[in-house]
């Protein structure tokens, strides 16, 4: 429960990288600048767009290169050894850009442009007063550039398989806690193993017994869905809202919800601590996969034409809820996902809690 | 001798199966009370009743005098198990194990400390003490086991069938620890379907069979209830049929049967069986190879009872 769902995220991420940095990376491209006439503005023009043609810099976008006129500039561009002719005179800017141009060459160029356009009054009067503030100001205009779109709006992107991945494979990681529930049936219940059938001859109270049993699982489950959270933010850089009041309410109701579950498992199905843990496996593995683990559309197949399923599948509620929470903002929705999982919580832990105190059987 | 444990009338269904039928139980402080009887028969059932941990639907069980149920917990205190199935935890070492299920009972860390190390040494763990259950062999599982079940120094101890695939070394040293657990003043109730064990260990004897109790008693009692006291087997060649029958007429002589130049006689009890076919066999001029006398085994005081054998073959 703690390294099988890292190992599926870190297989994902290798697999795709920081999908996030991936589209948001920008390869420097080849620029030409065509000065028409002499002044301030084209001045002020160049010196922005090689600012942002420093190489080696992180906010590199262009790549200037050298060109005698505006034909050779366009014979360039036909021949695809540049991406982005500017032509740069009094007060106006036009941009040239290859046939078959990229999305983002169009947004970079005329990003820079805008935003050139927008400022040129200030960075104009800070020519006069102080040139040391007139640079300051072009390099604030090239980090005003928006040819980037923020973490939440890119994983917010509907759907998203890449962050549904990573939030139903932490959400699998939680509901395989359920073996912690079955182990506590083992543990408590005569009926299924000697250890509890020697731990129930002894002395020692079965009420406080299943209270401490509990804790001693629902504290290192917590421990574990934060680590695996921490992983999931700083390393794979999935968005996990900033929200943390309703993140801990998630975690702690998930991890007692999955206990739970598996106590009501274990109490259900027959064998051995081992069968009945596999029959559980098997029940997760279920709800997992229907809810989205592998095809993310079938949440949305099933709200279409089964949609109470989504309601009832531990999967779907857990993911939803953290979804709504993490991207989908939607408080209503995740305080809702979260009251199901605390009713539920509490009617198997009453369940629960009221058989696993019984200390005596039909059979042994 | 004080009554540790008594219980009276005791039945306990499972649907339409009687498991126990109206058993009735006394054992005496300091005893070793054997509890003998088939697969099936009962037996841990019993036990598991007397425990408390099965329901049952008739009876009155009472342990050091008061009655016993789930919550007589100054009762439990006072029990020990070693149940049928190996009950240790499997991520725990062999000195964890013991320490967990002693401190179930002896809550002072100094004390339980000390009673951790003497079960140790009393099952001979001591080589043992870091390594977890899966890296023993059976027999020694089998003595954790045992550990776990007495560190605490019970007065009352069960022993549900401990020797069970166990190697003859290893029984030895379980059969060994119980007398000394006697000897240091327990009281010990140990079943087994196994009859040599519980010949060479137990006091008295009760021997059930599908809940019922066909007879209880010192082995000597159990033994003299059966008609064949005494198998008694001559190797002697050529006997003829006149002289079988006058060995047939013998007093105390109720079964002969002569093969392969074996004579094999069963006899009741009597002090002078032996000598009495000796004689007439040496007065017909016959000349005997070798002479066998041996007690009948609880086995055959079972199958005598019941018709059937202890073990199935």
């Amino acid at each position: 429960m703690f390294v099988f769902p890292l190992a599926l995220m870190t297989a994902m991420h290798f697999a795709f990288d920081s999908i996030y940095d991936y589209q948001n990376s920008i390869d420097p491209m080849k620029t030409i600048v065509i000065e028409e006439g002499e002044g301030m503005y084209q001045d002020g023009f160049v010196d922005l767009v090689e600012t942002l043609s420093e190489e080696g810099s992180e906010d590199q976008l262009f790549v200037l290169e050298d060109v005698d006129s505006l034909e050779d500039a366009k014979a360039k561009l036909a021949e695809e050894e540049a991406e982005i002719i500017f032509v740069v005179s009094d007060g106006d800017i036009e941009v040239y850009l290859q046939e078959n141009h990229s999305v983002t060459a169009a947004a970079v160029a005329g990003s820079v442009a805008d935003s050139y356009m927008q400022r040129y009054t200030l960075i104009a009067d800070a020519y006069e007063r102080d040139p040391a503030l007139a640079m300051e100001l072009i390099e604030d205009a090239s980090e005003d550039v928006t040819y980037t779109v923020s973490q939440k709006d890119f994983f917010a992107a509907d759907p998203n398989p890449y962050s549904w991945y990573f939030l139903s494979t932490l959400v699998m990681g939680i509901l395989f806690m359920a073996m912690m529930g079955i182990s506590m049936v083992g543990d408590l219940r005569a009926d299924v193993s000697a250890e509890a059938m020697r731990y129930s001859v002894s002395p020692a109270r079965k009420g406080q017994m299943v209270i401490v049993s509990f804790l001693a699982r629902l504290i290192p489950g917590i421990a574990i869905v934060v680590v695996q959270l921490i992983v999931m933010k700083n390393v794979f850089g999935i968005y996990l809202g900033n929200d943390y009041f309703k993140l801990a309410l998630f975690i702690v109701s998930a991890v007692m919800f999955s206990i739970s579950f598996g106590v009501i498992c274990g109490l259900c199905f027959k064998g051995n601590v081992n069968q009945r843990g596999n029959k559980a496996t098997s029940l997760i593995m279920i709800s997992v996969f229907l809810s989205g683990e592998m095809i993310a559309q079938l949440p949305g197949i099933f709200e279409r034409y089964f949609p109470i399923f989504n309601k009832i599948n531990p999967a779907t509620v857990l993911n939803m809820a953290l979804f709504k929470l993490t991207i989908g903002n939607s408080a209503e929705g995740f305080f809702l996902n979260i009251a199901e999982i605390i009713g539920l919580t509490v009617i198997f832990l009453a369940i629960g809690i009221a058989v696993l105190r019984r200390e005596k059987y039909a059979s042994v | 001798m004080a009554e540790i444990l008594k219980v009276k009338g005791l039945v306990k269904r499972y649907k339409e199966l009687i498991a126990i039928d109206h058993l009735d139980l006394s054992i005496r402080e300091g005893e070793i009370f054997g509890l003998l009887g088939p697969n099936g028969s009962g037996k841990s059932t019993t036990i598991n009743c007397i425990l408390s941990l099965l329901e049952y639907d008739k009876g009155e069980i009472e342990i050091f005098g008061k009655p016993m149920s789930p919550k007589a917990y100054e009762l439990k205190n006072q029990i020990g198990i070693v149940p049928q199935d190996v009950a240790v935890y499997e991520a725990l070492t062999v000195y964890e194990n013991i320490d967990f299920f002693c401190g179930l009972y002896i809550k002072d860390k100094e004390t339980r400390k000390k009673y951790v190390q003497e079960a140790i040494d009393f099952v001979a763990l001591n080589d043992f003490v870091k390594f977890k259950p899966s890296k023993l062999s059976g027999g020694l599982k089998r003595r954790l086991n045992i550990a776990c079940g007495i560190a605490h120094k019970p007065k009352l101890i069960f022993f549900d069938e401990p020797t069970v695939a166990v190697d003859p070394q290893s029984r030895n040293k379980i059969l060994e620890g119980i007398e000394q657990l006697r000897a240091n003043g327990a009281t010990i109730i140990y079943t087994s379907h196994y009859m040599e064990e519980v010949e060479q260990l137990c006091d008295r004897i009760l021997i059930i069979d599908k809940g019922h109790t066909i007879a209880e008693g010192t082995v000597d009692e159990l033994k003299g209830m059966i008609k064949k006291s005494e198998i008694i087997t001559i190797e002697v060649a050529g006997i003829d049929d006149k002289t079988l029958d006058m060995v047939r007429e013998i007093k105390n002589v109720y079964s002969v049967n002569y093969e392969n130049n074996t004579l094999k006689i069963e006899a009741g009890s009597g002090k002078h069986n032996v000598i009495d076919i000796v004689n007439l066999l040496q007065d017909k001029g016959y000349k005997m190879k070798k002479i066998f006398s041996e007690q009948p085994t609880l086995n055959d005081v079972f199958l005598e009872l019941t018709g059937k054998q202890l073990r199935d073959e």
